[in-house]
């Protein structure tokens, strides 16, 4: 009772001495919850009114309660593995917070596939890669996001189309055959790897894939994990060994609801053009050599008419929150971007949702459902690389008489001009007379209950839909003077869709046994079923009539049309799983984990395969010696060994098909031909790994770092070889005995620089060093196919014994001949020269951040050493014998020896180039502004630049590049062919939380 | 506790609910699910398969004919260049990666597996007699170019390897396979389905070159086989079904099915029905840019060989009137060789060349392996097209039906074996009544050399010069724009694609 009323008087003391101070702060209480990003909450964070000595700590939930807390006050959030961060409290009682979990938080959960662990716990070669340290800008698909983000990990943009395919090696290529992309899981569904985007028809259409995972909004995902070696990819078995990529979605967190916006605006332009003459040098050049004619008096620039300033806008918005019992999220993004070539663009509509519930009193019932729906709709621009002489928008942009008007005089038409020969084709013409549109519809589906059994005993079933549809039209205009389309004209309209879905069922099993042992182990079965299905119809002939030829087709001449449709082989995959984590005192880890496969693809005599797969983990810093020093904060040795499969071949190859042909009338029936010889030993392609590893973390954690070696055997390596005639034309896919050997060094690490309140400074980089080799082959067989005029048939790569794989072979190169003019060539040009190899041997990718106060710089770089690329279109569209008709290369002027008009651009070293490059990925600069008013909060504005130089001496348009060049489906690598050119991009943006 | 028995239970169903990983080809048919095909169905497509390796300006057609004194494949600058690729065809430098070599041989192998895979298919007698006639056809010109032949007995068991027949055992092979079926073949009807004539025809081919065959450097020809040669010819043309056209052009017109009257075998092209190759690439092969049809510019003959040509004969080139001709007023020489300046066929306008695009198309009779010249490098070399261009449909695939054996064939090589039996009055007399029939002068004699010139004149660009040349002991020599060769090019290289895969199969000597 005294206690009480001493207490009364003090706090009334309280209240007239500090009358003023609290008229200027008063108090209140503050709770809520500490997150991560993702959404998980965070236990042990340490939360400090700023400036004063008022803390608490997170429960188990990652709540928090503070009293007398001032209503302008700052809120400091800090602990283990947390970056330390503030919100300001604006009279809120509820402070949600959301804070980044620095590199070295071991206790972070991570999926693995098939389940979570922690990161300590892991035992193979992961990289994991958050959406904070995400490459910065606008990008279309999740793969984009981590070029030079992970050691081992090669991220090639093929070409700058918006929305264009990827390159993705994850410790180089095992496979000699298609099917080197890795296998990419979403929120565990794992994906087909294919798209219901159809191709064009006919000449002309563009002809580059697309990315298949244009779907999948960046802005929706949390976090990407890379698994590479066989104890994090056997879970996966048939279908990892090259590697697996997990993505992760954004999840919502339990609280009030909370609306993020962002949006960015950009503008993109042509970063390079392969240099031709002007018209003044054009002129000269005729002079030099003598020309009379091809001079047309005019001043142009045709590539500078082709090009435009890509505008790019990306709006998203995300409304996520909940209870502890239900949470959700559901996204909107839009994103809307032109090209930096005339009439090209990508434009994607997203909608996704994701929620978590839990039912009954005791909460042991979960229920997951995503749902993930997605539009793009492109137009893309006629730039393939399957043309022929005539070339694509960019050979003829390129090829242009530099001294010839675009535009006929007293029109405002492109100039088709007799006098420059009729299969010279007017950029501007092949651009107005040509539409090529494909919309693709996507929707991922999952519904997951889960039932926890007993606390240590969960089941959970997994069922997800993946359909798409897809359809593309086109068409080409009857006034273009292109052979075949002159006076017809041309158009198609093709569909397709895929229905791919899974139902995997899980039991997983956590367990401390003791006080020093803990198991995590997951036991499975998994169905996988894909389907694809498509039509089309071409046709030709047809008038001006100011309709889109595509929405007419049924009036075109009868001989003309096509029609085809097809159902591709029904393809299964039934699996069965189980991986064990043990842990004996955080000291010593071991995974083994166990997939076995059965899939409809696979010969008779081989329906199942089996892919083990051990991983140990020696933690040293846990271990008496370690455990008190200063300076090492973490050391983990790792060891693995494992075996993953790959199975991309395609269906139908284990048995013999037969072909229904044309109808024929003198038989009433169609012809049949036997198109293969089917192969019932036909098994997947296995691959070994061992990989031995460090993980460690020195000075008090500024400096964090993996070091691996990996040693990857792949055996029975899937190959269509070819077959032993007499037989049906073509070749049969086999297991060959040779092997294919992937061996690297991958070096991560990140340093912590400068660690304070207001300036943080973080570098981080990788490298990694990769050999490739191909062994046990009969014979050779030849890739790469280059193309132009005086290119039909030409292969320039070679898959060959002892050498990695796609090396070069061309004609030796010895310069031009001073009297002649003429080339010379080595042997006189008989003798093909192994002349280096398109693969990478070094990559490396630099990152490095830094912050003062509110204002954040981010830089991250990357490059690729030691690759030879073959510049295509220097060599076959820009030759010196176009002189007096059409532009050649600038390159081929004012060297000194004056090349003979008639030097035959012939295919040789002369054109094969170093491909060292490093790349400005993006640059970002990005100011905090915090909060806003009352309702604005955490808002942040971002000026960001992509691909904003290069540095390296490759002549063409982009070092990283990869045109199609694949012949009898072994892909090339290395090869520039008038592609689409590469773009560099200037954002704006902003975002903020309601 | 009833909800955990529940999910223990659906766990069970689920997992051993298995499937049976079955494949199911929904588009394509699996072997096994063939009842309801015809042999019939197998037989249109074997007949189609020969037509890879015959039309068009890659594989077998371009060894036999540019490799000779007939065709040259000019690289113009970079035009053609392709690697070497045609300049090795042109001088017979070829290895054993070269793509034409390869293609030719697994081509021709194909269409052996087609035809054999008929006979797996329940096949009628004359349908059995024709896909062995389809076989034998392609096992023979294995026989000609490489020595060897595969053959697969088994055709289900892609495991096993093919025996190799080689020279005599190839030859008696084939000899009494034709032999077999000879009853069982139609005697008429089109000659794009095989008959006793077009069997009868090759086995004279046969007979002809079996001394090549046995001793290629120097082949002897024995009396009773040049007795065979010519007592099937006169049944060839004792049948009374052909006759020389008065025409020559009609043999290959778009129409030829109909017009032709020397046809005995010929490939079927049919763009209504969809069937047929790339027979419109003779016209595009020699064509330039700027002519109609509009080409690639490529291959040319020899002036040599051109000059071996009467002024007055037809087969040197003419202007054919045909269905869907253009209207060419000028009347321009459209079909046979196209030299000096060429004309628009709609106006008549003489054409220029592309580049430079100032100087007139004027084909000239010159020409090199590799042109440099860049003022004549698009115009250089006589253009040889027999095919007239079928302007009447659109589309790739155009009508005319490719030809390979002819009546006038027929009567060439019996006037050889006469030849060769000390008859050359016969010979003549055969000879003359071709060159009365295609405008040229009579010869007053017959010898071995201008036999030979006069195989050139009437089946030249068809695909046989290689073959004669062999024949006549005059592959190896030097040619206009061509060195001597050696021996070991009477033969090609087995592909090294196929040597590494079939160890039945042994490289030909000196490659």
């Amino acid at each position: 009772m005294l206690f009480a009323m001493m207490r009364k008087s003090a706090m009334l003391l309280l209240a007239v001495f500090g009358f003023t101070a609290i008229a200027l702060a008063q108090t209140q209480t503050v709770s809520g919850t500490v997150t991560d990003k993702k959404g998980d909450p965070l236990p042990g964070v340490t939360v400090t009114v700023k400036n004063t000595k008022i803390a608490t700590s997170t429960n188990s939930k990652g709540a928090y309660s503070l009293n007398n807390v001032p209503k302008n006050g700052i809120l400091t959030f800090t602990g283990v593995g947390v970056i330390t961060s503030e919100a300001s409290v604006n009279d809120t009682e509820i402070l949600n917070t959301e804070v980044e979990t620095s590199v070295g938080n071991l206790n972070e959960v991570v999926v693995t596939g098939y389940g979570t662990a922690k990161r300590k716990d892991l035992t193979g070669a992961t990289s994991s890669v958050q959406a904070k340290d995400f490459n910065k800008g606008t990008y279309t698909s999740p793969d984009q996001l981590i070029q030079g983000k992970a050691a081992g990990v090669l991220v090639i943009n093929n070409t700058g189309q918006p929305g264009g395919s990827t390159t993705i090696r994850i410790r180089g290529s095992s496979s000699i055959r298609s099917g080197n992309q890795p296998l990419f899981v979403i929120d565990g569904v794992p994906l087909s790897g294919g798209s219901a985007r159809p191709g064009g028809s006919g000449g002309g259409f563009g002809n580059d894939g697309g990315n298949p995972l244009n779907y999948m909004n960046p802005n929706d995902i949390s976090g990407i994990e890379i698994l590479k070696d066989a104890s994090a990819t056997a879970i996966f078995g048939s279908r990892g060994a090259n590697g697996v990529i997990l993505i992760t979605t954004k999840r919502g967190k339990s609280g009030a609801p909370q609306l993020e916006a962002s949006a960015s605006s950009g503008i993109s332009n042509v970063a390079k053009v392969l240099e031709v003459l002007n018209a003044d040098e054009y002129r000269k050049t005729l002079k030099d050599y003598a020309l009379t004619s091809g001079d047309f008096g005019s001043n142009v620039n045709a590539f500078d008419a082709i090009k435009q300033t890509g505008v790019i806008q990306n709006y998203n918005v995300a409304l996520g929150g909940g209870t502890e019992d239900g949470r959700y999220r559901i996204s909107a993004g839009y994103l809307d971007q032109k090209g930096v070539i005339k009439t090209s663009e990508l434009k994607r509509l997203s909608v996704n949702l994701t929620s978590n519930f839990k039912f009954l009193p005791s909460k042991k019932l979960g229920l997951d459902i995503n749902v993930l729906v997605t539009q793009t709709n492109e137009r893309i621009a006629p730039i393939s690389a399957f043309v022929g002489f005539t070339g694509n928008l960019i050979s003829q942009a390129l090829q242009w008489n530099p001294t010839h008007a675009l535009i006929k005089p007293g029109t405002d038409s492109a100039w088709i001009d007799p006098a420059l020969g009729s299969t010279t084709i007017n950029p501007l013409a092949q651009l107005n007379y040509f539409k090529d549109r494909a919309i693709v519809n996507n929707i991922i589906a999952s519904i997951s209950p889960s039932y926890k059994i007993t606390n240590e005993l969960e089941y959970r079933f997994l069922y997800s839909v993946n359909r798409q549809t897809g359809s593309r039209k086109g068409e080409v205009n009857r006034l273009l003077n292109a052979q075949g389309i002159e006076g017809r004209g041309a158009a198609f309209l093709n569909n397709q869709e895929q229905t791919n879905s899974q139902i995997t069922n899980t039991l997983s099993y956590n367990k401390k046994v003791g006080a020093d042992f803990t198991i995590n182990a997951v036991v499975g079965h998994e169905w996988l079923v894909f389907d694809s299905k498509g039509n089309g119809s071409t046709g030709q002939d047809f008038t001006n009539l100011g309709l889109n030829y595509y929405d007419y087709l049924g009036t075109t001449s009868q001989a003309s049309r096509g029609i085809f449709s097809f159902a591709s082989a029904t393809q299964e995959l039934q699996s069965y799983f189980a991986r064990s984590i043990f842990n004996y005192k955080d000291k010593y880890l071991l995974t083994g984990t166990f997939r076995a496969d059965g899939s409809t693809r696979f010969g008779k005599n081989n329906k199942y395969g089996y892919f083990p797969s051990v991983g140990f983990a020696w933690n040293l810093s846990k271990e008496e010696f370690l455990r008190n020093s200063a300076f090492v904060k973490n050391l983990k040795l790792r060891a693995s060994w494992g075996k993953t499969g790959n199975q991309e071949f395609p269906s139908g190859a284990s048995s013999n098909r037969l072909r229904i042909g044309q109808f024929n009338p003198g038989t009433n029936a169609p012809d049949v031909v036997q198109t293969n010889y089917g192969n019932p030993d036909l098994k997947w392609e296995s691959s070994a790994t061992i990989n031995v590893g460090i993980d460690f973390s020195i000075l008090n954690e500024r400096v964090t770092g993996s070091v691996d070696y990996f040693n990857k055997n792949t055996s029975d390596v899937l190959f269509e070889q070819n077959i032993i005639q007499p037989a049906p034309p073509g070749k049969i896919w086999i297991n060959l005995p040779g092997n294919v050997i992937n061996k690297g060094v991958e070096i991560s690490l990140l340093a912590s620089v400068i660690k304070g309140i207001d300036v943080n400074w973080n570098i981080g980089g990788n490298a990694s060093f990769l050999q490739n080799n191909v062994t046990g082959l009969a014979g050779f067989y030849e890739t790469g196919e280059l193309r132009g005029q005086g290119f039909s048939g030409v292969r320039g790569q070679r898959v060959i014994n002892n050498q990695p794989l796609n090396v070069w072979y061309l004609r030796r190169f010895e310069g031009i001949d001073k009297g002649t003019g003429q080339s010379v060539y080595a042997d006189g040009g008989n003798t093909l020269y192994y002349s280096g190899s398109p693969n990478p041997k070094m990559l490396l990718g630099l990152t490095t951040d830094f912050s003062y106060k509110k204002l954040t710089a981010t830089i991250n770089l990357n490059g690729n050493f030691g690759q030879y690329i073959y510049n295509n279109t220097a060599a076959s569209v820009l030759g010196i014998g176009n002189l007096g008709n059409r532009n050649i290369a600038k390159a081929l002027i004012g060297t000194g020896i004056k090349e003979s008009l008639s030097n035959a651009p012939a295919p040789s070293t002369r054109n094969l180039e170093k491909g060292n490059y490093i790349k400005m990925t993006n640059a970002s600069l990005s100011y905090r502004l915090g909060n806003i008013g009352r309702s604005i909060r955490n808002a942040n504005i971002s000026l960001t630049g992509q691909n904003l130089f290069v540095i390296t001496k490759y002549t063409g348009f982009d070092p990283e590049v990869n045109t199609d060049g694949g012949v009898d489906g072994i892909p090339s690598l290395g090869i520039e062919y008038i592609p689409y050119p590469s773009a560099r991009t200037i954002t704006l943006g902003i975002n903020f939380t309601l | 506790m009833t909800y955990r028995k529940y999910i223990v239970f659906l766990l069970l169903l689920s997992s051993f609910s298995c499937t049976k990983l079955d494949e199911n080809f929904r588009s394509e048919l699996a072997q096994n699910n063939t009842s309801d095909l015809k042999a019939s169905q197998f037989l249109a497509s074997a007949y189609s398969s020969i037509a890879g390796p015959f039309q068009g300006n890659s594989d077998l057609w371009a060894l036999q004919t540019l490799s000779t004194d007939e065709g040259i494949p000019p690289t113009r600058a970079g035009d053609w260049d392709d690697n070497g690729a045609w300049r090795a065809v042109a001088t017979k430098t070829w290895n054993a990666d070269l793509g034409q070599v390869r293609g030719q041989f697994e081509g021709l192998l194909a269409a052996q597996f087609a035809a054999s895979n008929v006979l797996q298919y329940k096949p009628s007698p004359q349908e059995a007699a024709e896909a062995r006639f389809i076989r034998a056809f392609s096992m023979y010109w294995v026989l000609d170019g490489y020595d060897q032949v595969p053959y697969r007995e088994d055709l289900n068991n892609y495991k096993l390897l093919p025996t190799t027949l080689k020279g005599k055992v190839a030859i008696d092979f084939i000899v009494t396979e034709l032999n077999a079926i000879l009853p069982t073949l139609p005697d008429s009807g089109p000659a794009y389905v095989a008959n006793k004539n077009a069997a009868k025809a090759l086995l004279m081919k046969i007979y002809l070159n079996k001394g090549v065959y046995l001793n290629r450097s120097s082949p002897t020809f024995a009396p009773e086989d040049m007795a065979k040669v010519s007592a099937l010819a006169d049944e060839i043309i004792g049948s009374a079904k052909y006759s020389l056209n008065s025409n020559y052009f009609d043999n290959f017109s778009p129409d030829n099915n109909v017009k032709s009257t020397e046809n005995i075998l010929t490939i079927f092209n049919d763009p209504a029905s969809n069937r047929g190759g790339n027979v419109r690439g003779f016209a595009f092969m020699v064509s330039h840019y700027n002519q109609n049809p509009g080409g690639w510019n490529g291959f040319a003959t020899l002036s040599d060989f051109y000059d071996k040509f009467d002024a007055t004969d037809q087969r040197r080139g003419v202007y054919y009137d045909y269905l869907g001709a253009l209207k060419n007023p000028g009347k321009r020489v459209n079909v046979g060789f196209m030299i000096g300046q060429q004309y628009n066929l709609t106006t008549d306008a003489p054409l220029n060349a592309r580049n430079p695009a100032d100087k007139p198309l004027i084909f000239t009779r010159e020409v090199k392996l590799r042109e440099s010249d860049p003022a004549t490098l698009e115009i250089t070399g006589i253009r040889p097209n027999k095919y007239a261009y079928d302007y009447a449909t659109a589309g790739d695939q155009k009508n005319n039906d490719f030809a390979l054996f002819r009546l006038a064939d027929v009567m060439l090589m019996k006037a050889e074996a006469l030849l060769r039996t000390s008859n050359a009055a016969g010979g003549l007399l055969l000879v003359n009544a071709i060159r009365q029939k295609r405008g040229a002068p009579a010869l007053a004699s017959l010898t071995l050399n201008n036999l030979l010139d006069e195989r050139g004149r009437e089946l030249y660009w068809e695909g046989y010069r290689r073959q004669d040349l062999i024949r006549f002991n005059k592959y190896l020599l030097a040619y206009q724009e061509k060195p001597a060769t050696d021996a070991r090019t009477l033969l090609f290289p087995i592909p090294s694609s196929q040597l590494a895969v079939n160890p039945n199969l042994t490289q030909n000597p000196g490659y």
